[in-house]
C-alpha cells in the first residue's frame, strides 16, 4: 500500500466522523412534536418492555424509610396504600373500601377491600393492615407525627380495622396518603420481620400492578407485570388511585446518570422514558422528532436564614433580606426557560386544590431596594460578612446563590458564598456556625406537617421557633371542614411572610422526556407507568 | 530469579498497608455522613444517631480502623452501609464490566499499535513517519470525553451502528457483549495506542542501527526477518513497561468512560460510593484498584527480569 492510499484511508475516517457529527447536529435542530398528556392514537396493546432511564440509584425501595424521590417513584409501582391522592391531590381510598368516623371523631373504622392480592399469592386482611400501620407509626416521618395521636389500632374482623385516637386528629387519612411517606400495605409477616429496618429486596411484596423481579445495584431494577393484580373497579382517578392497568410485561429502571446519554438513548430507541433532564436541554428534547417533553410540578426553591444567631435572629434583617431580593431576576438567571418556574407565594402548589390558597402571600414579591437599605440600617446588622451555603451539585441553586449574593451586596450586606458537594453540605447544615443562609429546594409536600423547612428547631428550618406556627399546626390537627382548613392555610401563609423563617424563591417544574411510542401517558408528580402502553 | 521474585513479592506488603492507612484516613476525614444521606434532609437527629450506631459509625476512628484491618486480614472487606451486601461481592459484581472493557481496549491497543509501529519502521525515512507522529500525538492529546461524544454522536445517533450506552454480560452472548463494549473500548484505547506505538517505534529505530542488527544483515538474513527477530524482539523489552502503565491507564480511564457509556463497572461504583459516603465500599474499591496496580507493576518487573536477566542482580 502506498502513502497516498494511507492518506485516503485517514481522510475517509476523519470525513466520516465529521459528516456523522454534522448529521447529528442537524437532526437535533429539526422542529418536532410536543405534549406528553396526549390522546391515544390506537387501541392499547399489552406487552413489551418499558426501558426507563432513571437518574438515581435508590438506597432502598421502601419509601416509608427514606424520603428520596427515586425510592418513591419505583415503589409506587410495587406498593399501594390504604388511601392515596388522586390527580387533584385529594385523598381517595385505594386498598380501603370505605371508612366511618365516630361522632366524637376519635374512632376511625376502615373497611378493607376484599380479595386484594399480594405479590406472594396471599390476600390483604385486616391483620396485614394493622401490622403495616404499626410499622408506619415507627418508620415514616409523617407516621411518627400521626402516631402521637393514635391510641390503638386493631382488627375488628377479617376486613375491618379500627383506629382509636387519643384526641381529635383530622389529617389522619391524608397523612396515610401523603406520597413521600405514605402508609404502604405489606403482608403482616414482612412488616413484623422488617420492623424499623428498610425492606430488603426479598421483602418487596406489595399489591401494586407490577411486582419486584430483580435489582442489579448500580445497573437496573426490573419489575414485571403482576398478573393477579386486583384493580379497583372505578376509572383511573389519576395520581396513585383508581383503576390501574399494567400493559407492559416488564419495566426496567436503568440507572443512567448523564442526561445527554438519556437523550441519545431516547433518540435511538434504547430508552422509552428518561427522568430528570436539566431544563437547559428542553430545546433539544422539544426539537427531536421522536421525543416528547413531560413536565410536572416539583416543589420550590428557598433561601433559609439561620435564626438561632445574629444577624438573622433579628426580624428586621430578615425583612431587609426579603425586600432585597428581586425574584424575577433570580429566576431568570437560575432557570432560564420560563416554562420551568412560576411565581407563587403560597406554601402549596396551585394544583393542590385542597391545600392551596393565595391568601396571606401579598409580601411574596416585595422587592424594594430602598426599603431593604433602610431596614438594614435600623437593624442590628453590623456589616459582618454573612455566608450563603449551597450544594454545588445543583446548577440552579448555585445560580440562585450567586445572584442573591449580588443583590444582597447592593443593599449593604457583605456576603461570602460557601459551596459544598451534597454529602458535605448535609453535614455542614447541622451546625449554625457554618452558615447564615442556605439555598435549597424542597420537593412537593402534601400536608403542613410535612413542610421540612418549617419543622421547628431543626437545622433544615434554620432553627425556627414560633409559638404562632405551633399553634397553627395544632389547629390544623382539629380542623374539620374545607373552609376551616383554608382559613388556617391562609394564616400559615401570612405567618411565613410575617416571621420570614424562609424566603420562597419560585415554584419549580421538572422535565422528563418520553418516546412518542408511549401512548396515553399522563404525568403527575413523578412517573406512573400504569394505564399507559407502547405502540409498535 | 526465585530470590528476586520473593523480594518483589514481599515489597508489596508495606505498600498495601500504607495504601490502606491513607485510604481509611482520607475517607473518614472527608465531611459527609452516610446516615444522613440515607435518611434524607428531613430526618431527625435521633434517627440519624440510631442509624450511625447500627452502622458502627459511632465508634472511635481507631477502633473502626483496627476492626477494618483485622477483617481484611481474614479476607472480609466489610459490608456496604447502603445495601448491606458484602463489599467483596459488590466489587466482584462490578469488576466484570471493567475487566471486559479493559481487556477489549488492551487488545485493540496491541492490535493497532504493534503492526503500526512495525509498518512505520519498515517504511522509515518516508513521509509516513511524520504523519504517524502527528496522528499518534493527536490520539494522545484528544480528551477521552470529547472523543467519546464525537463517536456516540457519529456512530450511535447519526449512523446508529453501535448502542449509545449500556452493558451486556458475556454470558448473555459474546456478540452482544462485544457490540456494546466496542465503542467505549475504542475510546479508551485511543489514548494508549499512540503511546505504545510511539514507544515501540522509537525502540525499534534504536535497534535498527545496532551492531547485532548489522551482523544479522551481514549474514544475509532478509530485512523482514531482521526487523521481526532482532529489531522487534529487542524493542519489546522497554515496550513491556509501557504496556504495564497502559493497563494502569486503562483502569483509570474507565472511570470516565463507564460514566459516559453507563457501564456498571468499578469506576462507576467508586464515584457512586463517594457520593454516598459508603465508607467500606470506597475503602474496598480503592484497595482493590491499588492491588491491581501493584500486581501489574509486579508482573511487569518480573517479566522485565525474565526478558533481561541483568535486572535481577540490581
Amino acid at each position: 500500500m502506498n502513502l497516498k492510499k494511507h492518506y485516503n484511508v485517514l481522510f475517509t475516517i476523519v470525513g466520516l466522523l465529521l459528516i456523522a457529527s454534522l448529521i447529528g447536529c442537524t437532526k437535533e435542530s429539526t422542529v418536532g412534536s410536543g405534549d406528553a398528556d396526549e390522546q391515544s392514537t390506537g387501541e392499547p396493546t399489552k406487552g413489551g418492555t418499558l426501558n426507563v432511564a432513571f437518574a438515581a440509584d435508590p438506597d432502598t425501595i421502601d419509601w416509608m424509610y427514606t424520603g428520596a424521590t427515586s425510592t418513591r417513584d419505583i415503589g409506587w409501582h410495587i406498593f399501594e396504600t390504604l388511601f392515596a391522592l388522586d390527580k387533584e391531590y385529594k385523598t381517595k381510598p385505594m386498598i380501603a373500601e370505605g371508612y366511618e368516623i365516630s361522632g366524637d371523631r376519635t374512632v376511625y373504622t376502615i373497611k378493607v377491600r376484599e380479595g386484594v392480592n399480594f405479590h406472594d399469592g396471599s390476600t390483604v386482611t385486616a391483620e396485614d393492615v394493622v401490622a403495616s400501620i404499626e410499622r408506619w407509626r415507627k418508620v415514616s416521618s409523617v407516621g411518627t407525627i400521626a402516631s402521637e395521636y393514635i391510641e390503638q389500632v386493631k382488627a375488628i374482623d377479617d376486613y375491618t380495622v379500627e383506629i382509636k385516637l387519643k384526641e381529635v386528629y383530622t389529617p389522619l387519612l391524608s397523612d396515610m396518603a401523603a406520597p413521600k411517606s405514605a402508609l404502604m400495605i405489606i403482608p403482616e409477616k414482612v412488616a413484623k420481620e422488617a420492623g424499623e429496618q428498610p425492606l430488603q429486596p426479598e421483602q418487596l411484596i406489595g399489591t401494586g400492578p407490577y411486582k419486584f423481579e430483580k435489582w442489579d445495584r448500580g445497573n437496573e431494577i426490573v419489575l414485571s407485570q403482576f398478573e393477579d393484580y386486583s384493580a379497583r373497579k372505578e376509572t383511573d382517578w389519576g395520581g396513585l388511585t383508581g383503576k390501574k392497568v399494567a400493559y407492559f410485561d416488564e419495566i426496567k429502571f436503568k440507572i443512567v446518570k448523564d442526561p445527554q446519554v438519556m437523550i441519545n438513548g431516547l433518540k435511538t430507541g434504547l430508552y422509552d422514558y428518561a427522568q430528570s433532564i436539566p431544563p437547559d436541554l428542553y430545546q433539544v428534547v422539544e426539537s427531536s422528532p421522536n421525543i416528547d417533553p413531560v413536565k410536572y410540578i416539583n416543589g420550590y426553591s428557598t433561601i433559609t436564614p439561620d435564626k438561632s444567631e445574629a444577624p438573622f435572629d433579628d426580624l428586621k434583617v430578615r425583612e431587609a433580606l426579603n425586600h432585597a431580593l428581586d425574584k424575577k431576576t433570580i429566576a431568570k438567571a437560575a432557570y432560564g426557560n420560563e416554562q420551568f418556574y412560576s411565581f407563587d407565594g403560597a406554601l402549596f402548589a396551585p394544583e393542590q386544590t385542597e391545600l392551596y390558597t393565595k391568601e396571606g402571600t401579598d409580601q411574596y414579591l416585595s422587592y424594594n431596594k430602598e426599603k431593604a437599605k433602610r431596614l438594614l440600617e435600623k437593624s442590628s446588622y453590623d456589616g459582618e460578612p454573612i455566608t450563603i451555603m449551597y450544594a454545588n451539585n445543583f446548577a440552579d441553586y448555585e445560580k440562585i446563590s450567586e445572584v442573591t449574593k449580588q443583590q444582597l451586596e447592593e443593599v449593604g450586606f457583605t456576603v461570602e458564598l460557601v459551596p459544598y458537594e451534597w454529602a458535605t453540605y448535609l453535614e455542614k447544615w447541622q451546625d449554625p456556625a457554618n452558615w447564615d443562609l442556605v439555598v435549597v429546594g424542597w420537593s412537593t409536600r402534601f400536608s403542613p406537617n410535612e413542610l421540612g423547612m418549617l419543622v421547628m428547631d431543626t437545622a433544615s428550618s434554620g432553627w425556627y421557633n414560633s409559638g404562632r406556627w405551633g399553634n397553627l399546626l395544632d389547629r390544623w390537627s382539629t380542623a374539620e371542614t374545607g373552609k376551616q382548613k383554608k382559613e388556617i392555610l391562609a394564616e400559615m401563609n401570612q405567618t411565613v411572610y410575617d416571621e420570614l423563617p424562609f424566603i420562597k424563591v419560585v415554584n419549580e417544574s421538572t422535565l422528563d422526556a418520553k418516546s412518542d411510542k408511549i401512548k396515553d401517558y399522563t404525568s403527575w408528580i413523578g412517573q406512573r407507568f400504569w394505564n399507559t402502553w407502547k405502540s409498535k | 530469579m526465585l530470590q528476586y521474585t520473593i523480594r518483589r513479592l514481599l515489597s508489596v506488603i508495606p505498600v498495601m498497608f500504607i495504601v490502606s492507612i491513607i485510604v481509611f484516613l482520607i475517607v473518614h476525614l472527608t465531611p459527609g455522613n452516610p446516615a444522613f444521606l440515607i435518611l434524607g434532609e428531613d430526618s431527625s437527629q435521633e434517627s440519624i444517631e440510631q442509624l450511625e450506631k447500627q452502622l458502627g459509625l459511632d465508634k472511635p476512628m481507631a477502633v473502626q480502623f483496627f476492626d477494618w484491618i483485622k477483617n481484611i486480614l481474614t479476607g472480609d472487606l466489610g459490608q456496604s452501609v447502603y445495601s448491606s451486601e458484602p463489599v467483596s461481592q459488590i466489587i466482584a459484581g462490578h469488576f466484570g464490566p471493567t475487566f471486559s472493557l479493559m481487556l477489549i481496549s488492551l487488545l485493540l491497543v496491541l492490535l493497532i499499535a504493534i503492526p503500526t509501529a512495525i509498518f512505520v519502521v519498515w517504511k522509515r525515512n518516508t513521509a509516513l513517519d511524520p504523519l504517524f507522529i502527528s496522528v499518534s500525538l493527536i490520539g494522545v492529546s484528544i480528551p477521552e470525553f470529547w472523543f467519546a461524544m464525537l463517536l456516540v454522536l457519529g456512530f450511535g445517533v447519526a449512523i446508529p451502528i453501535f448502542p449509545v450506552a449500556g452493558y451486556i454480560p458475556i454470558m448473555e452472548g459474546v456478540f452482544n457483549w462485544l457490540y456494546h463494549l466496542f465503542l467505549p473500548a475504542f475510546v479508551l484505547a485511543s489514548v494508549e495506542v499512540g503511546l505504545v506505538a510511539r514507544m515501540l517505534r522509537d525502540g525499534m529505530l534504536e535497534s535498527v542501527n545496532q551492531d547485532y542488527t548489522r551482523t544479522a544483515r551481514a549474514k544475509g538474513i532478509k530485512e523482514n526477518s531482521v526487523l521481526m527477530k532482532h529489531v522487534f524482539s529487542n524493542a519489546l523489552i522497554p515496550t513491556t513497561t509501557v504496556i504495564g502503565t497502559t493497563v494502569a491507564g486503562l483502569l483509570g480511564g474507565t472511570v470516565i468512560i463507564e460514566t459516559m457509556f453507563t457501564i456498571p463497572g468499578i469506576g462507576q461504583l467508586l464515584i457512586d460510593s463517594i457520593h454516598r459516603r459508603d465508607y467500606p465500599v470506597i475503602q474496598g474499591v480503592v484497595l482493590f484498584i491499588a492491588g491491581i496496580y501493584v500486581l501489574v507493576n509486579l508482573l511487569v518487573d518480573l517479566l522485565y527480569a525474565f526478558l533481561d536477566p541483568r535486572i535481577r542482580y540490581d
